[in-house]
């Protein structure tokens, strides 16, 4: 690429943060008098701009990363070697795409809550725009410091979108989140005034060439615990994830739909950026990273399933299938291989897609049946046209069915682990997932319901969102999710193993691994635990009730864990965060 | 003495740190909690003015004595003064949060409430 063209590319590159945050602030100021529908129609625009801008910053860094240093601060500019003044955006291809997508997500948003809240002065757009802006600034910033700033913003934002509809549940699922995640950003702020102290800088390609030589050194390697328990938080990994439950259920549907699909994963994606860039060459914390990041990915990817299983309140079962999507994701981190970051790429917009989906499905019978309880709405789905076709669709994709993103994405994360045990215990796990979305549309949409086992005692409380919108403008945007979720993805697929290799050089394996084994063996196990749990009668021969009992005590000690209580989920994260550092120092 | 004194503010931040988690995780009051909160992000500014500080150097302020004498480390400084920022804000819509749910719930005590609760 020649000079001429890749310098406005390089001015793209604020450009992308300062818009968002630019007409947030515009439409805050003159908002009183502007008609609803032109605060949607600019929030809209604006998040496609964005989307239209990262993803030419994403084809065109192929070649090459495109860098812009702030007020032309550029390392030569200091005037003294290996010191970086400047604060520089960088756009690789991974990070450019994954900015892009969150953009497209957050469109897809804005039309699905159409009308939905008109008499809320644009307060709602503002906060989403800030929200993207963040997003975008987190992924594309290549200075310690302004992630950090980045992160905060994102969990500002988060924090007040979440306490968004004012109702009783929704303020005690906001305090948890916010209070949780507080607790994070300051461990993430002494992580790296921790490796500052060590480096003397915040840029991160100069840290990394540091950090190579400071091997089982205890203040860096306390630094990066303390990030990666932060950015576990957001990304919700076992036993940092008990507040996303709480937030996720409570917020708008329409927040939650950039929650679960942008959110938790950017973070995930931010520790696989400071993983290559930084820390990999630090021979101790990359050993760290392996050994401590998979089984914690496999506990993730069990738990969450077996509590999705056990829910009935249906944006609670997508929040803790969230976390088990999350657990396949760190999995992927912990193979340090490109193929594996590839697979996260394709895996992080796959499950976004499918989970934005769900999301907005939940809110349409939040909206026009007024409840979010599979038992409660019990054949009420009728009459929602292609709403059902809708969620049996998003609910196969998610029992391994071997079509569209997430499968390819899944089969990439596969060939970077050949470990087989691992990836069938990674299957079963979302294919559980998968049939209790599927349990649910079930008995929504067709009334098949055997006698309600565990999720009978699952937490849920009567909640409905406003009513009065367009049931076509709903369907349209879930079914555009839908409808990219199952594209081939051969290009994308393409796309990811190139940009993987800029992120983290290395030799990618020729194939990927063919997964129909695998595939059979999740989803002969969707039908038995469907089966099983659609022909459940009332038990009354002696074992039938034994069984029944272990199984409510099971699920019963696991949702005993999930308390809502911040006080257990504080005293949770710290003994992750311990577990971290006595890994690392084991490991020294 | 100076290997002491060196020591010092990094136990200092982590006592702050405990302390400030002992009391969220034992607090029946959210204005309390919040304050707690804020206990823990004190640590925070304890820990990086030590990494930042110097003995026998001025605040990097060159209006007054001229460029290149001792200083102490003004990124540290500017870490600081931006979280102080940001703890201000969330520590603002934490208390106001917790104002909207003692007018809902009546009750600002964390151990009574929660998102949902389990059907019995």
């Amino acid at each position: 690429m020649s000079a001429a063209t890749s310098l406005p590319l390089a001015g793209l590159l604020p450009l992308v943060v300062l818009l968002p945050l630019g007409i947030a602030a515009a439409l805050l100021a003159v908002s009183h008098w502007l008609p609803a529908r032109f605060i949607e129609l600019s929030a809209l625009a604006t998040s496609l701009s964005v989307a239209a801008a990262c993803a030419r910053l994403a084809q065109a860094g192929l070649t090459g990363p495109i860098v812009q240093w702030m007020g032309g601060w550029a390392p030569a500019a200091s005037g003294r070697s290996g010191v970086v003044l400047g604060v520089s955006f960088a756009a690789d291809p991974t990070s450019a795409a994954l900015a892009a997508f969150a953009a497209l997500l957050f469109a897809l948003a804005f039309v699905f809550a159409w009308g939905e809240f008109d008499d809320t002065h644009g307060h709602f757009h503002v906060l989403m725009l800030l929200f993207l802006a963040a997003l975008a600034g987190f992924c594309l910033t290549q200075d310690l410091f302004n992630l950090f700033v980045w992160f905060e913003l994102m969990s500002v934002a988060a924090f007040a979108l979440t306490a968004y509809p004012l109702g009783k549940s929704s303020l005690e699922g906001a305090l948890n989140f916010t209070i949780t995640n507080a607790l994070g950003s300051f461990l993430m702020l002494a992580g790296i005034g921790l490796l500052y102290a060590r480096t003397g800088t915040l840029d991160m390609a100069t840290m990394g060439r540091m950090v190579m030589h400071l091997s089982g050194d205890p203040v860096v390697a306390a630094g990066f615990c303390m990030i990666a328990a932060a950015l576990l938080t957001k990304g919700a990994i076992v036993p940092f994830h008990l507040w996303l439950s709480d937030a996720h259920t409570v917020a708008p549907a329409a927040v939650s739909v950039t929650f679960s699909g942008a959110m938790v994963s950017v973070a995930l994606f931010g520790l696989a950026k400071l993983l290559a860039k930084v820390f990999l060459g630090n021979a101790q914390l990359a050993h760290l990273s392996q050994e401590f990041l998979a089984p914690l990915g496999i506990a993730t990817a069990i738990l969450g399933a077996l509590m999705t299983w056990a829910q009935r309140h249906l944006k609670r079962l997508l929040a803790f299938s969230t976390i088990s999507h999350m657990g396949v994701v760190v999995l992927a981190i912990a193979t340090l291989r490109p193929a594996g970051l590839a697979g996260l790429l394709v895996y992080i917009i796959g499950h976004g897609l499918v989970k934005g989906a769900l999301f907005m499905l939940a809110g349409m019978l939040l909206a026009l049946r007024a409840s979010g309880d599979e038992i409660i709405l019990y054949r009420r789905g009728r009459g929602l046209g292609m709403a059902a076709p809708a969620m049996l669709l998003a609910a196969l994709l998610f029992c391994n069915v071997p079509w569209g993103l997430l499968h390819r994405g899944e089969d990439l994360i596969a060939a970077a682990d050949a470990d087989a045990t691992t990836r069938l215990v990674l299957s079963l796990a979302t294919a559980l997932t998968g049939a209790a979305i599927l349990r649910a549309a079930l008995r929504i949409f067709f009334g098949c319901s055997g006698v309600p086992g565990v999720e009978r005692a699952a937490p849920s409380e009567p909640e409905h969102e406003k009513a009065q919108r367009p049931l076509w403008v709903m369907q349209l945007s879930c079914w555009i999710l839908l409808g990219l979720a199952v594209l081939p993805g051969g290009s994308l697929v393409a796309f990811a193993r190139a940009a993987a290799q800029q992120l983290l050089p290395g030799t990618l394996s020729a194939a990927a691994l063919s997964g129909e084994s695998s595939s059979i063996a999740a989803l002969l196990f969707v039908v038995a635990v469907l089966a099983a749990a659609l022909l459940r009668v009332r038990p009354v021969r002696p074992l039938m009730r034994a069984v029944a009992r272990g199984e409510g005590r099971l699920f019963g000690a696991l949702q005993g864990l999930h308390s809502g209580l911040v006080g257990d989920y504080v005293v949770w994260m710290l003994l992750g965060l311990a577990a971290l550092i006595v890994c690392a120092q084991l490991l020294g | 003495m100076s290997l002491a004194l060196g020591v010092l503010p990094w136990l200092v931040s982590a006592w702050l740190f405990a302390v400030g988690l002992y009391g969220i995780v034992r607090s029946r009051h959210y204005v309390h909690l919040i304050a707690c909160l804020a206990v823990c992000q004190s640590a925070t500014y304890v820990l990086l003015l030590s990494i930042g500080f110097r003995w026998h150097a001025g605040p990097p302020i060159f209006y007054d004595h001229p460029p290149g004498s001792a200083a102490v480390d003004p990124v540290m400084q500017a870490l600081v003064l931006t979280d102080i920022v940001v703890g201000a804000a969330v520590s603002a819509l934490l208390l106001a949060i917790a104002l909207q749910v003692h007018k809902r719930r009546g009750s600002v005590d964390p151990q009574s409430l929660r998102p949902l609760r389990p059907n019995r």
